[in-house]
């Protein structure tokens, strides 16, 4: 028996009948995939606790794969009857006969935990959890009597994971998951004003004692939100532009990360396609995702392919030299595994997915790169960003300040910084040494997917960039 | 065969409703679903991936002395479901009485979509090669072109969806709907300088889907019109929306208008109602019972009967879209607009004008038609926008030469207040919708 007696109750001879049926019309690799995932929520608002909400998803996807085709059938249904009609489905995909015979299972081993929870939260009780919701509430709403409106949202779900494949590859893997998450809304006259923060990542109970409290989350969303209240407009027009640490991680993951998976580069839709090797941008520049980092958002164990993920350098001083692969795009390409074949969930397919991506610090000190701008702006929180294929991505700046004269001045809110990826690769002029990474709730979506992700630079001068403001 | 499963899964529901009460819930929902998928994806002339499934998925509520919990399920294994409706009983003791919480006391009379026309009986007996030829058909008419260099792939899916609602008040309805697309997305350009887009048709009828040649026709016009861009001088010019971008716009005034949104205070238009925030060019109708649209739908996933509302009339705000809870806060009734716990426009649009796209160009000496935009940057609680955005350039009336790389700023409340043109070219594509409008003037950013 594999994995959830509880919940899957699929003997070793099962999986092997499933994977069998599944390449009986000749594909070339079939895999099942299983996934329980138990949701918790609690929302408190207007001074109270709203409402909670639990949530049960179980379900098994089987996939086919043959030459570059994908057959994927999948069901919440776990009777055998239902099972093999997502096998037949998946199976379809081939059109021949085929009888493979199957290699032993071997169980993938994993080195190190990168979820290190000392008290779970899965297993922590209700009252506990609505205790935390509100000491980052009040801490939000006693900051400041502009602060009219707090919201707070508690979410931790854990999901077990187990992956089968007729390559002979059988893992697991058990994620936990928590994100806090605090919205303060201020007003001073007729100007109202959102501010937010949060925190998490694949942690327990104890992150929120040790690492980051609920208390600082509602202060630091209060104080997002008041300094958003002073926030002038944003100039518009080419300037210089510095990312602040951490947050501004965020460029990475959407002018960079995303044209470095696999799946745009074997299309070769992507604008790295063809620059394998070849240096795309400054010296000074070096990305990373890595999978492995302990108790980050992103983490896992193995991917949702079973394959064990490692840490991959995509960028080394302006030179692509890797791609983030999944099984299907590393045999088609001839290149080795990354152990980035994610999906949201057992209705998916895998597809290449970034995990946890950061721009590698450099030498520049931050006090001297904001010394070197004589006017430009200072970005420092985003809501997010978007990129083509073509590397024309935009990325949103919720909060930030102008530069005058090497110093921060006024705030400023609401901005878009736009530009080709390749272009502000070349750009990058000063890398400072203070890496950090931005809040552990972010989410990243593709082809519909949305799966956890985190993202992180060091303070970052990009020499001119557009910058859509309204002044 | 459909009676039979909408009878399964009713009885299923009023058995959990029966059970909760017993646990000590005072009122309960239940909602399930089954929902049975096809999707395709087909690239370079070949099959890349095929996926069918059906699924059923269930959520309840349960509401004890005024206080709230939420439960859902894709297990529906009867001892997982009872076990959860216990663990949300208890639950709800331990949130807080809130005065507004509760089910509806009013019911939709309509109780299974008749009149509707939301559900396709061909979809459930395509022939999957129908479908494979159809998908494969777009992208080869579409690389016919020698300007598209490279291809995102042709995408045909279908969803056959049951709903099924109940709740302790009585109320007890069900309904199916299908709904088809096609789409192909596109490259051009070689590899350092590329445009990209693409195009899509979405029916509830597969027989009402748009030919292949048009969907392929219209992704290749959409996706060459982009090449070799300009990038321009940061200016204050007036901006021709798209109808798709008019969509993106209203898409952004329904997270500003909606209750729950306004109860929160979360947005620049709560207390707003009754007054001017728009021309009176800017006139927006929520309207759930349009047949054979998208965002139809019989009744909300509360059982409110969904009706027409006048969001927006000639500019003034006339209505806030509520669900039940939204409504009690607001001292307004809901509007039929529920979903699970929050909520969602039905078919959400602003009314068409009398001219034509080419005339609303034509008229313009110099502006800037705004065909896409990327990013995030919407601010609900300023209304305040800016967006990376696509386009394409007019001098004297005319299409001069595409803009990229330029990012467009404005304010929703100041984009509604100097609308100048609606166009006639309103077609229902998507749920949310809008058509060709012109505003007055908005800061485009570039150099």
């Amino acid at each position: 028996m594999i994995a959830f007696d509880d919940h899957f109750k699929l003997a070793t001879t099962d999986l092997k009948k499933i994977l069998e049926a599944a390449l009986s019309r000749g594909g070339d690799f079939a895999e099942i995939y299983g996934e329980y995932r138990h949701f918790s929520f609690i929302n408190m608002e207007e001074d109270i606790i709203k409402e909670t909400a639990e949530a049960i998803s179980l379900g098994l996807g089987v996939r086919v794969v043959s030459g570059d085709k994908t057959g994927y059938g999948y069901t919440n249904d776990l009777s055998l009857d239902k099972i093999r009609r997502a096998v037949l489905t998946a199976a379809a995909i081939a059109s021949g006969t085929g009888a493979k015979s199957l290699p032993r299972f071997q169980r993938v081993r994993v080195k190190g935990d990168p979820y290190p929870v000392k008290e779970p939260f899965h297993k922590t009780n209700l009252s506990q959890k609505i205790d935390l919701v509100k000491k980052a509430y009040l801490a939000c709403q006693k900051s400041s009597l502009k602060i009219k409106k707090v919201k707070v949202g508690l979410q931790d779900h854990i999901r077990q994971v187990f992956i089968v494949n007729s390559a002979g590859i059988m893992a697991r893997d058990i994620r936990p998951q928590v994100r806090l998450i605090c919205a303060a809304i201020a007003e001073k006259g007729k100007r109202r004003e959102i501010g937010f923060s949060g925190g998490g990542g694949r942690v327990g109970l104890e992150y929120f004692r040790d690492v980051l409290t609920a208390e600082r989350i509602g202060k630091e969303a209060a104080q997002d939100a008041l300094t958003l209240l002073e926030a002038v407009e944003a100039p518009a027009g080419e300037m210089p532009v510095v990312l602040a640490p951490g947050h501004s991680g965020v460029l990475v993951h959407e002018a960079v990360g995303h044209l470095l998976e696999a799946d745009f580069n074997r299309k070769k839709t992507s604008i790295f396609w063809n620059k394998l090797g070849k240096k795309v941008g400054s010296e000074l520049i070096s990305i990373t995702d890595d999978p492995t980092i302990p108790s980050f958002r992103g983490s896992y164990a193995v991917d949702d392919e079973g394959t064990v993920p490692r840490k991959t350098l995509l960028i080394e001083k302006g030179r692509v030299v890797s791609f983030l692969q999944d099984r299907l795009s590393a045999r088609l390409m001839g290149m080795p595994l990354t152990g980035h074949g994610r999906r949201q969930d057992y209705t998916c397919i895998p597809i290449p997915r970034m995990s946890n991506t950061y721009i590698e610090k450099g030498q520049d000190d931050p006090g001297d790169i904001i010394r070197s701008v004589s006017k430009g702006i200072y970005a420092e929180k985003f809501e997010g960003g978007q990129v083509e294929d073509s590397g024309k991505f935009t990325f949103s700046i919720s909060s930030g300040h102008l530069i005058e004269a090497g110093r921060m001045t006024a705030p400023i809110k609401q901005a878009t910084l736009i530009g080709t990826n390749i272009d502000i690769l070349r750009k990058i002029v000063m890398v400072g040494s203070d890496l950090s990474f931005g809040l552990q709730t972010g989410t990243c979506s593709k082809e519909g997917q949305e799966v956890p992700v985190t993202d992180g630079c060091p303070t970052i001068k990009i020499s001119r960039m557009t910058v859509g403001g309204k002044s | 065969m459909k009676k039979a499963r909408e009878k399964e899964l009713g009885e299923l529901a009023e058995r959990l409703i029966a059970f909760a009460r017993k646990c000590g819930a005072d009122e309960v929902e239940v909602t399930v679903s089954d929902d049975r998928e096809f999707s395709l994806d087909v690239r370079l002339g070949k099959i890349e991936n095929l996926v069918e499934a059906s699924s059923r998925a269930l959520a309840l509520k349960v509401i004890k002395d005024k206080k709230t919990a939420f439960a859902a399920s894709s297990d529906l294994n009867k001892e997982t479901l009872k076990r959860l409706i216990k663990n949300a009983v208890a639950r709800a003791e331990l949130a807080n009485e809130d005065e507004c919480a509760g089910l509806p006391l009013v019911f939709s009379d309509n109780t299974n979509a008749a009149g509707l026309d939301l559900f396709d009986p061909e979809i459930r007996e395509l022939e999957p090669d129908k479908k494979i030829c159809l998908a494969l058909e777009t992208e080869r008419i579409a690389l016919k072109d020698k300007r598209i260099t490279n291809s995102h792939g042709a995408s045909l899916v279908t969803n056959e969806i049951l709903t099924v609602l109940a709740n302790s008040r009585g109320f007890a309805g069900s309904y199916e709907q299908t709904f088809c697309s096609l789409s192909v997305g596109l490259q051009a350009g070689e590899t350092d300088n590329k445009a990209e887009d693409y195009w899509f048709s979405t029916e509830r009828f597969f027989k009402k889907l748009e030919p292949p040649e048009s969907v392929a026709r219209r992704a290749v016009e959409r996706t060459v019109r982009l090449l070799n861009p300009r990038k321009i001088k940061t200016q204050a010019v007036p901006v021709i929306f798209e109808p798709q971008m008019t969509a993106w716009l209203l898409g952004f005034l329904f997270a500003c208008i909606s209750g729950i949104a306004v109860y929160q205070k979360a947005t620049f238009l709560a207390g707003r109602l009754g007054t001017r925030i728009g021309n009176k060019r800017a006139t927006v109708i929520d309207n759930g019972l349009m047949p054979g649209r998208l965002g139809s739908r019989p009744f909300d996933t509360e059982g409110v009967a969904c009706q027409k509302t006048t969001v927006l009339d000639r500019g003034i705000l006339r209505h806030h879209l509520c669900n039940t809870y939204a409504g009690r806060k607001l001292d307004h009734p809901s509007t039929g607009n529920a979903d699970g716990a929050g909520v969602s426009p039905n078919n959400f649009y602003l009314v068409p004008g009398d001219l034509s796209p080419q005339e609303i160009i034509a008229s313009t000496e110099r502006g800037f038609i705004l065909t896409r935009t990327i990013g995030h940057g919407l601010n609900p609680a300023t209304g305040d926008i800016s967006r990376g955005a696509f386009g394409l350039w007019v001098e004297k009336g005319e299409v001069v030469y595409p803009v990229a790389e330029v990012t467009v700023s404005g304010n929703l409340e100041n984009i509604l207040r100097n609308i100048e043109a609606v166009g006639n070219d309103l077609d229902f594509r998507t749920a949310v919708c809008g058509p060709t409008i012109k505003v007055a003037e908005l800061v485009v950013a570039g150099e």
